[in-house]
């Protein structure tokens, strides 16, 4: 367990009695990571303790502990959790029954007959199961149509036999899904009303409850999903609650949602389905604070660990939103930070190909073994080690955590590659250098899908980079992709927690509002957006946000007559036409998609308001405490073909304004940022350093 | 290459222009076929028209014959192929699929040289012909199923040729949403062409086609070391289409695989000749199915480009259902296809038996349900597909009601919310075909159940699909899937809307007549005998089988509580293997064919015992050899207990004279 303020450790006799802390904690599949600001001292304080199987609030509170701060001083807690993702990967959650219309209880199984998940010439492909067994996923004569009208009602339906099967299986949640609901949410309500008086205590949802919108493969699917997982998560959060006010946090405790704003524990509780992103979102949430403090509005943000990479496309400061999801093999129709993940990290393994190719990853050496370098036993090559390799690495010094790289193992690694791929005589710094490239294409790859795919060109975005293996690899995929302007955060490693200590609350609201733009009146879609801008303000107002802290989005999906995918359009409450939005639309579609059609009517599908309770946005101060140079040593490293005699600072030491050329390497706690050749590097007021590509030819 | 990982670099840069390729079309396409359903593909090609990249998303069907159709534009035009020149074409008899499915070229350059094609394969929804949608079983010859492009090119050093569009789009149902096709396909090859373009300059052209050709080599290694690791000889497999439309006997499809060394000949000699309706596909198509189920069986993880294919060798004799010419109707590709998709799994589930898989549902399974509205003017058309369930294999139940895996993965039905608001239809079921399945020690998937009541005064239905009356296959010993049905329940009547089962062509509706979709469930592997009397019972808990079922196919008896009842189930298992017939196997000088149809003269008492009469599909089989089907004539001039067969289904069955065959009979119905 170690305990840093700034970068340094600090001991028993610095401990401080300050009044004002703000906390964002997040937990990892191997550390949890804790950030506070100390609003009176104005500096942050850090911490990273092992994370707990099957007990994330133990983490928490050591996270807390180890800060060494008075509990009762703390004035705000925002969590990122990943309880609800590992219990759905670990199929760890609550036995689950459904409720559904009579003729409908395999869409669960059956869904639009897509695997959803790979299988292309895969003989062997076995789809994942329904989350809900088909011997408890019952029916009721109950029938709404599509406008609405109720056929049957729910009224005179005996639900004693459901409930007698339901407790014979001893089951602990239950989804009430009914086909139409959507329009008409009566028999949802009055199924759950029932089954509540019957089923005393346990967990009941419905499928409008969680989504109001057309689909019900997506939206039965969200509503069990949220069934699935609620139970345990009820638990977590009761115990965590509990332990924390025994230990005098008197503060409101947040968790993160997906949407990348912040939940109260009361709609966490109902809204399990709006936590699969809860840690990384976090980051992203940071990324955006510390850009904006860095005065880039657009940007990609670049999250890089040890086994995956996250990416996030920021426009004018704006994270995209994705509303159609899936996690796994189950469609999950809420809306969520677009995030794109891909298998590579730091530790992701690389391998040869049986046709004698080279291959990085999905496989990771994860903590144990560990890359090879690790000396911990592990022999396969990993990003790691050829970073390693490639001089980019200390082999020397002791990496923070006590941990001290072999060169040789890591070479031998890369050697016993180089046999397999044929090439026995291969350089292996080469070879390293070599794999480098294929993991920075795949990452690039995965910064496409979130821009060249969402209608974004990336070279119009500044990239973030962070997370324990970002800053070493940002600059490499930057200039794969063109981009010339990187930024790497201060605390590069704990940009997750930053984002969660600074999170404001969101909520998403939907109408299934629609029509074309010829024919509709602008003042009924303004009357429309107003109906749902009062719901999301009395929302707000309820957890403490007055109109002074209450900001709203408005966006119309648009589509032209005929088309079926939508593009989203912000919309403006002055306008007095529809034509700024169609203008808007014609503008995007084009440059999206090569062309515009605008002899064509386009149409309204939904419209959409997010409403933002703005938590007060503190002043941080990322002010260094070390002095010194900044210029640690010079050490061999390999760039563009050659080694190179490379600077190595100490981010500790550099102070606003400072200034260097790459190639340069920037050690820190938490991450080591690697400057290739052509970036020419700032330390910006805010902290960040402010990387541009000078092509000097 | 010197450069280490520039192959790699290069290849996964090649497969990300298919990926944002995917991605445009799919965002900016006007047709629910695309949108929802996924029906277009994506691949890059070489100058001379060998396929290098497309990603895991695209389609078999689409894809692996569009070589075919850009070497015959290739020869069409020669030097004559400039920049800003754009490409159409969909001649089945030129390497297309079906009409609908149109190809656009678009040719990429790099120092005033062609060195690559960016190639969209895309389902239009309609392209002219007799009927909507333009695929229809009652089409005799290819004028009535649409436009047929040859090699054409439609826009020529960027000048677009407008009057050229004009006449092809104003020949199709709804020109406007033709036009949007168009435009989607265009804009996404531009995208592609500039894509491409900085790959050029940032790798060097030379570089880049060197790295092309590395890339189809390794792949192309690797298909050959694989082919070189299987047992030399011949394989042989023998199936059905049940009928062409117009008339209701079957037609054959014959293979023998060869192999050699690491090559693979496959020759389609015996196959049925053309037919007069729509089951008929154009040369393209053979390496489809070789291709697609080649990949599965030997090398499913590298990517896929045409490498892969080079080791293969085709023979398909031209008048035939696979080699069909002009002017014979190519509407129904996807039956022939499934057909051949059969015969490739066949042979080569006996050249690498640890890959053997239950068959599928055969055929598209194209459903229309239309009519007019109630209440405002128009007609409406709900497009269907379903899935049905997908073969078992060692190991490996199969799944349900779900793409297999020799397809692309696209939706195959419409959400049942958006079919209530869009159409007057009502969906009162959409469920698991209970009992579908092909039993075996791992069974097939299950198929669909899905029945839509019309809530309006007239409509009508039309089918175009297979295995209705001669179902999916099972392998080494287990049964066959369930067939597909698609019916029509007027009040309590089930009505046969057509005389020929599956090809059904604008069959009245009336107001609240269900349509009833019932597809096919997935062949089975293994003996359902030797299934673990435990999945049995949880199969009967999950409501996927009965335990009528468990009882009589699986020899597995339950108790009262559902579990299983390990004494009476091993007296059951013993009653029901004694139980099975067997007959021993002699030569006779030559096969017995009635048309294009196998018949098995076999003992009267026997075939009486297995519950079949004469002109009965039945089958046999040897141990856990592949199986061959025919039709009992009966015949006791040999005795009680022996069959006389050809030469050719000694080879089809893998066996000898002398041997002891199992017969059956074909279930098409599952069993309540």
């Amino acid at each position: 367990m170690s305990r840093t303020v700034g970068l340094s450790v600090v001991g028993e006799e610095d401990r401080v009695t300050v009044q004002n802390y703000l906390v964002g904690i997040d937990v990892g599949g191997t550390f949890t990571d804790v950030l506070c600001y100390d609003l009176a001292e104005e500096r942050f304080l850090s911490a990273k303790v092992p994370s707990l199987p099957g007990e994330q609030w133990r983490g928490v509170l050591d996270a807390l502990e180890a800060l060494g701060i008075k509990h009762g001083a703390i004035v705000a807690f925002v969590h990122g959790t990943t309880i609800a993702t590992n219990a759905l990967l670990e199929r760890k959650g609550a036995k689950t029954g459904l409720v559904t219309t009579e003729g409908f209880r395999d869409v669960l199984e059956i869904g639009k007959c897509r695997r959803l998940i790979g299988g292309l010439f895969n003989i062997k492909f076995v789809r994942p199961a329904p989350l809900v067994s088909r011997d408890i996923r019952l029916e009721v004569p109950e029938r709404i149509t599509a406008d609405g009208e109720i056929l049957r009602p729910v009224a005179g339906i005996d639900f004693s036999e459901v409930v007698e099967k339901f407790n014979a299986e001893e089951v602990e949640a239950v989804a009430v899904c009914f086909l139409n609901s959507y329009v008409n949410e009566e028999n949802e309500r009055a199924a759950e009303a029932a089954l509540s008086k019957l089923m005393n205590g346990t967990h009941i949802c419905t499928s409008s409850g969680v989504v109001r919108e057309r689909g019900e493969f997506e939206r039965f699917s969200t509503a069990v999903l949220n069934a699935y997982l609620t139970p345990n998560f009820i638990d977590y959060l009761d115990t965590l609650a509990n332990e924390l006010e025994g230990r005098g946090v008197s503060a409101p405790v947040n968790i993160m949602g997906s949407n990348g704003g912040a939940m109260t524990l009361e709609k966490a509780r109902e809204f399990v389905a709006n936590t699969f992103l809860s840690g990384p979102v976090g980051g992203v949430s940071g990324a955006v604070r510390v850009s904006e403090l860095a005065d880039q509005h657009n940007v990609i943000t670049f999250d890089m660990g040890g086994t995956s990479t996250d990416v996030a496309l920021v426009s004018d400061l704006s994270p995209r939103i994705s509303h159609a999801n899936q996690i796994d093999a189950y469609p999950l129709q809420v809306p969520q930070l677009d995030m794109h993940s891909i298998g590579a990290g730091g530790g992701s393994i690389i391998w040869v190909r049986p046709d004698g190719t080279l291959e990085v990853g999905p496989q990771s050496a994860g903590a144990v073994p560990g890359p090879a370098c690790y000396q911990r036993g592990g022999t396969d090559p990993t990003i790691s080690d050829a970073n390693l390799l490639m001089g980019r690495l200390p082999t020397e010094r002791k990496l923070s955590g006590g941990l001290v790289l072999s060169y040789e193992l890591a070479k031998k690694a890369f050697e016993d590659v180089a046999e397999k791929l044929g090439a026995a005589d291969a350089d292996p710094v080469r070879l390293a250098d070599s794999v480098l490239r294929i993991a920075v294409a795949k990452m690039a790859g995965a910064v496409r899908e979130v821009s060249v795919h969402r209608g974004y060109d990336p070279r119009d975005f500044t990239m973030v980079g962070f997370g324990g293996a970002g800053p070493m690899h940002v600059f490499l995929v930057a200039e794969e992709l063109g981009i010339t302007n990187v930024i790497v955060p201060r605390f590069p490693g704990h940009l997750s927690a930053l984002g969660q200590l600074l999170a404001d609350q969101r909520r998403d609201y939907a109408d299934p509002f629609k029509g074309r733009l010829r024919e509709i009146d602008p003042n009924e879609l303004r009357d429309r957006f107003e109906a749902l801008r009062k719901t999301g303000a009395s929302e707000l107002d309820g957890n403490g946000f007055g109109p002074d802290r209450q900001e709203f989005e408005y966006v119309c999906d648009i589509r032209y007559v005929g088309q079926s995918f939508t593009l989203r359009i912000p919309w403006r409450p002055d306008w007095t036409s529809n034509e700024p939005l169609r203008d808007a639309f014609n503008e995007r579609h084009e440059r999206t998609f090569g062309y515009a059609d605008e002899e064509n009517d386009a149409e309204i599908t939904t419209i959409r308001l997010t409403a933002t309770g703005v938590v007060d946005k503190t002043e941080l101060s990322f002010e260094p405490e070390s002095t010194g140079d900044p210029l640690l040593e010079k050490r061999r490293a390999w760039f563009n073909g050659e080694w190179i005699d490379c600077p190595i600072y100490d981010r500790a030491c550099m102070r606003s304004g400072y200034e260097f050329a790459g190639p340069g390497i920037v050690e820190e706690a938490g991450g080591t940022s690697i400057v290739p050749p052509g970036w020419h590097v700032r330390l910006h007021d805010s902290g960040a350093l402010v990387c541009e590509y000078r092509d000097e030819g | 290459m010197d450069q280490l990982g520039l192959l790699e670099l290069i290849r996964e840069a090649l497969i990300a222009v298919v990926h944002e390729m995917r991605a445009n079309v799919i965002h900016s396409s006007y047709s629910s076929v695309i949108y929802e359903g996924h029906d277009f593909s994506c691949a890059l090609l070489t100058a001379d028209g060998r396929h290098v990249a497309q990603s895991d998303g695209d389609t078999p069907i689409h894809i692996i014959a569009v070589p075919y159709s850009t070497r015959v534009v290739i020869e069409t035009f020669e030097d004559d192929i400039h920049e800003g020149d754009v490409f159409l074409h969909n001649d089945p008899y030129t390497g297309g699929t079906h009409l609908n499915d149109i190809l656009m070229l678009h040719p990429v350059f790099s120092g005033g040289k062609l060195v690559l094609f960016a190639a969209i394969r895309y389902h239009w929804a309609d392209v002219g012909g007799m009927t909507a949608g333009s695929l229809s079983g009652q089409a005799r010859e290819i004028y009535q199923e649409g436009m047929r492009i040859t090699p054409t090119r439609i826009c020529e050093k960027g000048e677009m040729n407008e009057t050229f569009l004009r006449l092809l789009v104003e020949n199709m149902r709804l020109p406007a949403e033709r036009m949007g096709d168009f435009n989607a396909m265009h804009g996404t090859g531009r995208k592609a062409e500039e894509h491409v373009q900085r790959l050029l300059g940032r790798f060097g052209a030379d570089n880049l086609l060197e790295a092309v050709e590395e890339i189809l080599q390794r792949s192309e290694d690797v298909m050959r070391r694989r082919i070189r690791e299987l047992e030399d000889g011949d394989y042989y497999a023998e199936g059905y289409i049940e009928s062409d439309g117009v008339s209701s006997a079957p037609l054959v499809g014959r293979l023998k695989l060869t192999i050699e060394g690491e090559e693979m000949i496959a020759d389609f000699s015996g196959t049925s000749a053309q037919a007069a309706g729509p089951t008929n596909v154009g040369p393209s198509m053979t390496l489809t199915s070789l291709g697609a189920i080649t990949k599965a069986f030997l090398d499913p993880h590298t990517p896929i480009n045409h490498g892969s294919f080079e080791p293969i060798t085709i023979i398909a004799p031209e008048g035939t259902i696979v080699n069909a010419r002009h002017p014979a109707p190519c509407g129904g590709m996807v039956e022939v296809k499934a057909l051949m998709d059969t015969l490739v799994a066949t042979v080569l589930g006996q050249a690498v038996p640890e890959m053997k898989v239950g068959d599928l549902k055969g055929g598209a399974n194209h459903i229309y349900t239309t009519g007019r509205y109630p209440d405002r003017d128009g007609i409406f058309i709900l497009y269907e597909w379903p899935s049905g369930g997908t073969g078992a294999s060692d190991g490996v139940d199969g799944n349900n009601c779900v793409r297999q895996y020799n397809e692309g993965d696209f939706n195959s039905i419409h959400a049942i919310e958006v079919v209530e608001s869009q159409y007057p239809l009502r969906v009162e079921r959409s469920e698991l075909r209970v009992g579908s399945c092909g039993d075996g020690k791992f069974r097939g998937g299950l198929g669909l159940r899905r029945d839509l009541r019309l809530l309006t005064p007239s409509g009508a239905l039309s089918v175009l699909t297979d295995k209705c009356t001669i179902p999916p296959i099972g392998v080494h010993g287990a049964a066959n899937g369930a067939a597909n049905n698609f019916v029509v329940v007027r009040g309590d009547e089930i009505v046969q809307p057509s005389p020929i089962p599956g090809k059904v062509s604008g069959f009245p509706l009336r107001e609240g007549d269900i349509v009833r979709y019932e597809s096919a469930g997935g062949g089975g592997y293994g003996d359902p005998l030797e299934r673990d009397p435990r999945q049995v019972a949880r199969d009967v808990r999950l409501g996927y089988i009965t335990a009528h079922i468990a009882d009589i196919r699986y020899g597995v008896v339950l108790d009262g509580g559902g579990a299983v009842d390990d004494a009476a189930t091993s007296r059951r298992r013993k009653e029901l293997r004694d139980a099975r017939l067997h007959l021993t196997l002699e030569a006779a000088n030559e096969d017995h064919y009635a048309e294009d149809r196998r018949i098995f003269q076999m003992p009267s008492a026997i075939a009486k015992r297995a519950g079949a009469a004469e002109g009965d599909l039945v089958e046999i089989f040897a141990g856990t050899g592949p199986l061959v089907r025919g039709w009992v004539e009966l015949d006791d001039s040999n005795g009680e207990s022996a069959m006389r067969i050809g030469p050719d289904a000694f080879h089809l069955l893998a066996a000898v004279p002398g041997d002891s065959v199992e017969i059956r009979p074909v279930c098409r119905e599952p069993l309540a």
